[in-house]
């Protein structure tokens, strides 16, 4: 089996030059999470996810102290808002480099990156490198695991 | 030997250029310089491989090393978030109050510690604190960097270049708390004063949320307080036979490294842990120094800068350690402190051979070497730790901000230990 056979095909992918604002936007409304940034012929140049959304939002300190589990209140950080500036930015200037697979990566080979890179859906491709889908972890680990009836 | 001379000073000055240039680490441009100067030595017949390891000072590397063991231990134990976070809660999340509380445990820290790790531990609680309180962290940061640089040059083992200058002049532990404490003291209050000044609009900002510092629970901070324990009481024990080191003829690193070595006996760490949190670029920095100026030494380089200063040493003693003060403290702005102190202490060897007290030249050089680091971000590593820091933050220290802020601060301590200086010369 490989990713095509468990991929969405039905992929959200916005344009460099989208804001972050209005990234934002789409994946509270259709409740995904991750967008691929595609070129004009739809070949993914990056992507933008919650967690480089949520940065936005995180304290600096996060980045610094290893456990913060001992700050019960996060105080004035709950409240505090990225500035309007930085969210009429494009996408461009906050996306991270595009890791993807092609269709017929198989499902182990697939799960393993992502786990390493710490992601939670993938950008899918066609040979060409077009966009073609997108998988989850979650889509790869019923796939894996809806073969175990057969052992 | 003019050319030796000639080709030693390129060297150390090409070297010094460089530190400066930040082009590349500098333990790398030092050990590089090192290996340079031994080699044109060997070729030119002034220096030699033994007289290079004879002229690296084992005594300050040893210091620095049992005093590195012993934070490396006390590190992850979480004893530097507890210390902030009390800090944090005494304030009651007045920002002026955390802004001196914060400052006089930073001071503190760093008089018996590094002052790098002092503020690589302090300023990321620093950091967590004013964000959740919702208040700039840029003042707390600048006033941490300036506070260590100031306080530091109270005790023997407070700065770099005290360890140096105490290892060469033979001062011991006290004559630091009697010589430059006072004097340390008072441009450490000015300091101070100064710097609220400067972030009184910062300051007077109301923070947004006093309720969550109070809900910081120091207790929780604490990873290891067993630990902690052990290392706060070895530390206690070190210091106290710093006070007595000198009565028992036995050397501060002999004390420092003791201390370690009962510290790493009774806890028993993960020993990587502990080395890898050592700072051994410094130490080779140091070593490299001591070589590079052992060679300058051999070359006759600073035989001529000695006869140089002796000309003019008609002008008063007190006018001379005043000048040294200053032209230290520029020095040590521009590039690091050490290279500087380590090149001048055999030049003030040089002009006590030639029959001039050097005792007062020795604290001058001290009050220089500590006061000048303020002055710009490069000037010591506490400031550059702290800047970088804060360039992975929303509001990064830009040099203008150090110019308005840390310049100021190194001018009035400076000027402050001048009067001072003068006014207690007879007693030096």
């Amino acid at each position: 089996m490989n990713v095509s056979s468990c991929m969405k095909q039905n992929v959200v992918s916005i344009k460099p030059d989208t804001t972050i604002r209005e990234a934002g936007a789409i994946i509270v409304k259709k409740h995904i999470g991750l967008l691929p940034v595609v070129d004009k012929d739809n070949k993914p140049i990056g992507m933008v996810g919650l967690r480089d959304l949520l940065k936005l939002e995180l304290p600096d300190f996060v980045n610094f102290v290893e456990d913060v589990d001992f700050v019960h209140d996060f105080g004035a950080v709950e409240v505090s808002h990225p500035l309007a500036t930085t969210l009429n930015r494009k996408v461009k200037s906050l996306m991270s480099p595009a890791i993807m697979v092609d269709e017929d990566c198989g499902l182990l080979r697939a799960y393993a990156l992502m786990l390493q890179q710490n992601l939670h859906d993938m950008p899918v491709v066609s040979k060409d490198g077009k966009l073609v889908g997108i998988t989850s972890r979650v889509d790869i680990g019923v796939a894996v695991l809806s073969t175990w009836g057969k052992i | 030997m003019i050319l030796a001379a000639v080709l030693s000073s390129i060297i150390f000055f090409g070297s010094l250029i460089l530190i400066f240039s930040e082009k590349l680490h500098r333990s790398i441009i030092a050990i590089a310089g090192g290996a340079t100067m031994v080699i044109l030595g060997r070729i030119m017949h002034f220096y030699s491989e033994e007289a290079a390891l004879e002229a690296i000072d084992f005594n300050t590397l040893g210091l620095l090393l049992g005093m590195m063991m012993l934070v490396a231990m006390l590190e992850p134990t979480g004893f530097f978030q507890y210390l902030a976070v009390l800090a944090a809660r005494a304030s009651k999340g007045k920002p002026e109050r955390l802004f001196v509380l914060l400052g006089i445990i930073t001071t503190i820290l760093s008089m018996f510690l590094d002052n790098v790790t002092t503020v690589v531990l302090i300023a990321p609680v620093t950091i967590l604190i004013s964000e959740i309180l919702g208040v700039s962290a840029l003042p707390y940061l600048v006033a941490e960097a300036l506070l260590s640089n100031t306080g530091g040059v109270a005790t023997l083992v407070g700065d770099p270049p005290n360890v140096l200058i105490g290892s060469a002049a033979g001062f011991s532990f006290n004559d630091f708390l009697i010589y430059s404490m006072p004097i340390v003291l008072v441009s450490w209050a000015g300091a101070l004063f100064l710097l609220r000044y400067l972030f009184k609009k910062e300051l007077s900002k109301r923070p947004r949320n006093v309720k969550a510092v109070m809900r910081l629970n120091p207790a929780e901070t604490l990873n290891d307080p067993l630990v902690a324990r052990r290392i706060l009481i070895v530390l206690g024990g070190a210091i106290l036979f710093f006070f007595v080191h000198h009565a028992l003829h036995i050397s501060p690193s002999l004390v420092a490294l003791s201390a370690a070595a009962v510290a790493l006996v009774w806890v028993r760490p993960n020993l990587d842990e502990v080395f890898k949190h050592i700072e051994w670029s410094v130490l080779i920095f140091f070593a490299s120094l001591f070589v590079m100026v052992g060679g300058l030494e051999a070359a006759g380089v600073l035989d001529a800068v000695i006869g140089l200063l002796e000309q003019p040493s008609h002008i008063s003693p007190l006018l001379f350690g005043v000048g040294l003060i200053w032209i230290v403290a520029v020095l040590s702005a521009v590039v690091d402190n050490v290279p500087i102190t380590i090149a001048l202490i055999p030049v003030v060897h040089g002009l006590g051979d030639a029959g001039m007290d050097i005792t007062p030249l020795w604290w001058a050089l001290a009050f220089g070497a500590g006061f000048g680091g303020s002055g710009t971000i490069i000037g010591s590593t506490a400031n550059i730790i702290v800047v970088t820091l804060s360039e992975k933050t929303r509001t990064p220290i830009t040099s203008k901000l150090w110019n308005k802020r840390g310049l100021p601060v190194m001018i009035v301590t400076c000027a402050i230990a001048s009067i001072l200086y003068a006014l207690v010369y007879p007693l030096f």
